[in-house]
């Protein structure tokens, strides 16, 4: 173990004090690259070494496990395909137990001791915002995809999973259109749950509708009456819910119970927790998902013969769900194949220039992801722009289509100017402070 | 007057959660002197065996849930013998190296928390192993009650009818039975309720029975309302400590007390506040505030008022 | 030692510094003892070289934590879950005043308003604790609560209205952007232990690179253990005992229980605030996740296994749970971690060290080492 410390000490010394100088100034400029001149003997070996930190137990099991399972497949789908540039893929994998402190020792092992060349890790923003610093600081390649807040601007760090704005963006104005203009909210009492609500109000602005009531619940709070009731004070047109986490799913069972039948749109329920396949209907009734993916998404890469459900259930029989999460560690690792075979080499930075060329899936060169249509990284904001669905369940919990259409990045991209293929930047951006109507 | 229903279904709603949350663990914590940091999983057993009686065994809801109270005594039971009196590891213990192996819980409060800590992660985990990260629901029995625009789940009106009941029927198998006699005889003096022929150790394990049994009842009845997932124990730990302690001595008078009077905090803070954040807060910081100014909580503060006017009488 | 001739004197100062670590208080009084100790710490000054101590300091910087649940419990019976609250807000405080503050002398100023803000703290709940008359469990489920308001607040900071200056205070997903940890006074010197690498030369192995950071934790640590030792082994630390074991009598002795009992508090928290000053400025991040239950239980599970009458059983607890929680892995891994717990607890109720030390030194063991029961818990009766 100590030789493999030296190595990478040496490493990181050398580039460490370039990052930290330029990380203690906060003017993120320091060209990284640098750094990464110092050859690694470690990393230019025949394997590809793929570290991935999911959770398989704790408090986000459920929507971890998933991750965990679309990833392994995708290695040993290439892996038997001819590796990467016919280099086998290693995986590297451990359950950090939904634990941030875990994330953190193990983010750091896999750094130095297990020296990954990529790294996909977490689910929840704080475990992304957790392992920041020792990301940051190695300089490491890494994959987020959870949907989330949105706003990220790293220039190692890509977060491929749909923004808020997406999701929203896509389920909002139909909502809007089917049934009228005023939106109640309700949101998880946290950064996810208030910036997608801030989202809700700029693209209600956008759309000519108007949020006649907002609402946060604490993660730990399972008991909705009062929230019900608010809603039918309200009496919204439909409700945008942006609730998060087990203690949250039981809304869903107590407004059918309670019998408020408003239509919901949501970004973050059906597709992540699969509460159609656990809750008795019609619990999810009229729910609107506004996601990338869903295991029902009807495209002939996803639910065709053969497609990737079948594959998925094929190596794990006994899954319970493929989940919105999956689907992007799914398509990220293809992303990443593709990206270190322009770029012809292991080395990080080289990837994510070639990363930031731009690398689509869904063409003649590469395969479609189960989410459908072609699909792009964009090489600026290190953003995906996703095929978004909206999807909703009926009284029998079957999952239909209802609309689809691709959904750019735009947030990043358009009103703040992220480009990462110019500036090295760390950071992340919320609405509020570039829309007025955010506040 | 349609807010005020509002607000008396939600409070309704809440004194239903925090005196099911609680009264498990206030008669183990009361009698036993033994917190239990795994009453959450206990909760647990009772909400998945209830589940489990319906979706595999096809039990109608009420008798699936009379199962699932019934698996988590037996299981309580199992757990008293084998940890908290430590009488099955003392029995193979003296058959092999001829004297006691472990010294009961009883009324050692750090070493119980450790103990059952460690039961806790064992119990999660195995659900976990056992039966993935989460198992199909039951669904809510019964419709709703709607007045004017608004409406409530029946159940959640039910489930506050039925905390009622299982507080009556604590008070009246502690005061009416000679079970209950016995209890509160060994919670009083144990040294002298043995002396008087109580079978200290078998009240005991039947106090953790039951403790536990009713632990279960609450994971059974809130069963078709929760996500089943291994850890959904958690939601109710809070609430559960503080109402027990917030209580104080007398079990069933102090669940009901703490039980009114925290979930009328909730419930008021949440609607004026329109806020769910502030009502749990609030409902925190009362608890704190009843536990500095009512020293031994609400039903010792009745205490000691009662016993002060009786000496000045 | 009234007497001491010239010669002597050296021996002299050496008893004397042992006397005052030294007493019925602290397991190890003997000569052997402290060889075993210094041999310790050798090797923990040892252990970058050949381990990774970049993950080691963790357990330097919880073990702190640990003693500090160990003063306030094993040393004045006041079983608190509220360490880690102290713990939050000193790392808290530590991340507000350095992103204010980014330079050496600011980090410097930031680490010792952190400690000091959690004594604070502490200091306004014990007072509001102790002087209102709470006791026992009352004590333990307010702390609790504490850690719970904490944790609900903290949670939904995340908006930018919640800021302190420059600071963001973040919410659930934690603060972003604490500086690394650079002490000293800007201009003059500074030295940065955080994502550092210090170049040592070992005689034997050459140029070795290792984590400054480790021997600061390092070096924290045992100061507080000696520091520790001392109180406790001096006259007050004699009456936090006796508070311990019988408050009421203690209090009909004279002594002014409140005022004890909110001193060691005191101290406590400001020692579970440094340790959280330093695990903030470690991982350059601290989030809510610090208020909860889980991580509240832990310390208590820690001081528990060890011997809670114990500051060595503190230390070798913390750093020993809390390394086999990282490294197990698999599915069965909390499985066995929870079995083990509940075998330990049941079999060495007293934790391990007094129990390996009274395994030591026969059957001459000091009172206050023994593992009685728990105080009564005072619920059943009024």
């Amino acid at each position: 173990m100590s030789g493999d410390g030296f190595s990478r000490r040496q490493f990181v010394t050398a580039g460490g004090a370039a990052l930290v100088s330029g990380l203690a100034g906060c003017s993120g400029g320091g060209d990284g690259g640098d750094g990464g001149a110092a050859t690694d003997t470690m990393s230019s070996a025949d394997t590809v070494k793929i570290g991935v930190l999911e959770d398989q137990s704790g408090n986000f099991a459920l929507v971890g496990d998933p991750k965990y399972k679309a990833s392994m497949l995708a290695i040993e789908e290439i892996n038997n395909d001819g590796g990467i540039d016919g280099k086998q893929i290693e995986p590297v994998a451990r359950d950090p137990q939904s634990d941030n402190q875990r994330y953190q020792e193990l983010t750091r092992e896999f750094i130095s001791e297990e020296e990954v060349d990529v790294l996909w890790a977490g689910y929840s923003s704080a475990t992304r915002e957790a392992i920041r610093p020792i990301i940051n600081r190695n300089e490491q390649l890494y994959f987020y995809t959870t949907q989330y807040e949105g706003g990220v601007c790293d220039k190692t760090t890509f977060a491929v999973g749909p923004t808020a704005r997406q999701q929203l963006g896509s389920v909002l104005p139909y909502l809007v259109e089917e049934f009228g203009p005023k939106i109640y909210t309700i949101a998880a009492d946290y950064n996810f749950g208030q910036l997608s609500a801030d989202w809700v109000k700029v693209l209600a602005d956008e759309n000519d509708a108007e949020v006649v009531g907002e609402e946060f619940i604490p993660l730990s709070e399972s008991s909705f009456g009062s929230v019900i009731n608010n809603i039918q004070d309200a009496e919204p047109d439909f409700v945008m819910s942006m609730l998060v986490g087990a203690n949250h799913t039981s809304f869903y069972e107590q407004k059918a119970s309670a019998g408020l039948d408003v239509p919901i749109g949501t970004s973050t329920a059906m597709a992540q927790g699969y509460e159609h396949r656990r809750l008795d209907p019609p619990a999810m009734e009229n729910i609107y998902a506004g996601v990338n993916y869903m295991e029902e998404v009807p495209t002939e890469s996803n639910t065709g013969d053969g497609g990737f459900v079948d594959r998925y259930y094929d190596m794990y029989p006994d899954a319970d769900y493929v989940n919105e999460e999956a689907e992007t560690n799914y398509f990220s690792t293809y992303m990443y194949k593709e990206a270190v075979e322009q770029a012809g080499t292991l080395e990080q930075p080289e990837v994510i220039e070639a990363l930031e060329s731009g690398i689509s899936l869904g063409t003649e060169r590469a395969p479609e992801a189960p989410e459908g249509e072609t699909i792009e990284l964009d090489g600026a904001t290190h953003h995906v722009d996703h095929h978004m669905w909206v999807l909703r369940a009926d009284g029998e919990h079957n999952i239909e289509e209802v609309t689809n259409r691709k959904i750019p990045e735009q947030f990043l991209s358009n009103t703040v100017g992220c480009d990462l293929t110019q500036e090295d930047e760390q950071t992340q951006y919320t609405p509020v402070d570039y829309f007025e109507e955010a506040e | 007057m349609v807010n005020g229903l509002n607000l008396a279904f939600q409070f309704l709603d809440s004194f239903a959660f925090v005196v099911l949350a609680a009264a498990g663990l206030a008669i183990i914590f009361g009698i036993m002197g033994v917190i239990n940091l795994a009453h959450g999983e206990f909760i647990l057993v009772g909400a998945y065996a209830t589940t489990f009686a319906v979706t595999a065994a096809g039990l109608p809801l009420p008798v699936a849930m009379v199962v699932g109270s019934l698996v988590t005594a037996l299981f309580g039971i199992a757990v008293e013998r084998t940890i908290i009196s430590g009488f099955v590891p003392n029995w193979i213990g003296q058959r092999t190296v001829g004297r006691d192996l472990i010294e009961p819980l009883y009324d050692r409060l750090a070493d119980s928390m450790v103990a059952t800590f460690g039961l806790s992660l064992v119990m999660v985990q195995s659900a976990r192993i056992l039966f993935g990260n989460s198992i199909e629901t039951v669904g809510t029995p019964f419709g709703n009650v709607a007045y004017g625009e608004f409406s409530y789940s029946t159940y959640r009106l039910v489930l506050a009818g039925v905390s009622i009941l299982v507080l009556v029927a604590a008070y009246y198998v502690f005061t009416r039975t000679t079970f209950g006699t016995r209890v509160r005889a060994t919670m009083a003096d144990e040294q002298t309720a043995k002396a008087l022929g109580v079978d200290t150790e078998r009240t005991y394990m039947l106090t953790f029975g039951i403790g536990s049994g009713l632990a279960g009842l609450t994971g059974a009845l809130f069963a078709p309302v929760l996500s089943m997932q291994p850890t959904l124990g958690d939601q109710f730990l809070i609430e559960a400590f503080v109402a027990v302690v917030v209580g104080g001595p007398s079990v069933v008078l102090g669940t009901a007390l703490s039980g009114g009077v925290l979930g009328a905090v909730s419930a008021t803070v949440t609607n004026l506040t329109d806020s769910t954040t502030f009502g749990r807060i609030a409902l925190l910081l009362a608890a704190m505030l009843a536990l500095r100014f009512l020293p031994g909580g609400i039903t010792g503060f009745i205490e000691r008022v009662r016993s002060r006017r009786q000496e000045g009488e | 030692m009234a007497a001491e001739s010239a010669t002597g004197a050296d021996r002299g100062a050496l008893a004397r510094i042992r006397g005052r670590l030294e007493g019925p208080n602290t397991v190890g009084n003997s000569t052997g003892f402290w060889i075993g100790f210094a041999v310790a710490v050798l090797a923990l000054v040892a252990y970058p070289l050949v381990g990774n101590g970049e993950s080691f300091s963790l357990f330097l910087v919880l073990a702190l934590l640990g003693l500090s649940l160990s003063l306030v419990w094993g040393y004045s019976g006041v079983l608190s879950f509220g360490q880690v609250v102290f713990f939050g807000v000193g790392g808290y405080t530590f991340g507000v005043v350095s992103i204010n503050l980014p330079d050496p002398t600011g980090i410097t100023a930031a680490a010792l308003t952190g400690v000091v803000v959690g004594g604070i703290t502490a200091a306004l709940l014990g007072y509001f604790m102790f002087y209102g008359g709470v006791r026992d469990v009352y004590v333990t489920i307010i702390t609790l609560v504490s850690t719970m308001v904490l944790q609900t607040f903290m949670a939904q900071t995340a908006g930018s209205e919640w800021t302190i200056g420059e600071a963001a205070l973040g919410g659930f997903n934690g603060m972003p952007a604490i500086p690394l940890l650079e002490l000293g006074i800007t201009g003059v010197v500074s030295y940065q232990f955080v994502f550092n690498t210090l170049e040592l030369f070992v005689p034997g192995l050459g140029t070795v690179e290792v984590d400054p950071f480790y021997y600061l934790a390092l070096a924290a640590l045992v100061a507080a253990y000696l520091g520790l030792r001392v109180l406790v082994n001096s006259d007050f630390g004699r009456v936090m005992v006796a508070v311990r074991e019988d408050q009421d009598r203690t209090q009909m002795f004279g002594y002014d229980v409140k005022r004890v009992k909110l001193l060691t508090f005191t101290v406590g928290g400001a020692l579970a605030a440094l340790s959280g000053v330093l695990y903030a400025a470690r991982n350059v991040y601290i989030d809510p996740q610090v208020f909860a239950l889980w991580f509240a239980t832990l310390p208590v599970i820690w001081v528990s296994v060890g011997g809670r009458k114990s500051l060595l059983g503190a230390v070798i607890a913390t750093i020993g749970i809390e390394y086999f929680r990282l490294s197990v892995q698999g599915e069965m891994a909390l499985v066995v971690l929870g079995a083990l717990l509940l075998v330990f607890i049941l079999a060495l109720p007293g934790g391990i060290v007094p129990w390996i030390a009274g395994k030591i030194s026969g059957s001459a063991v000091p009172v206050s080492e023994l593992d009685d029961a728990d105080a009564p818990a005072e619920v059943s009766e009024s």
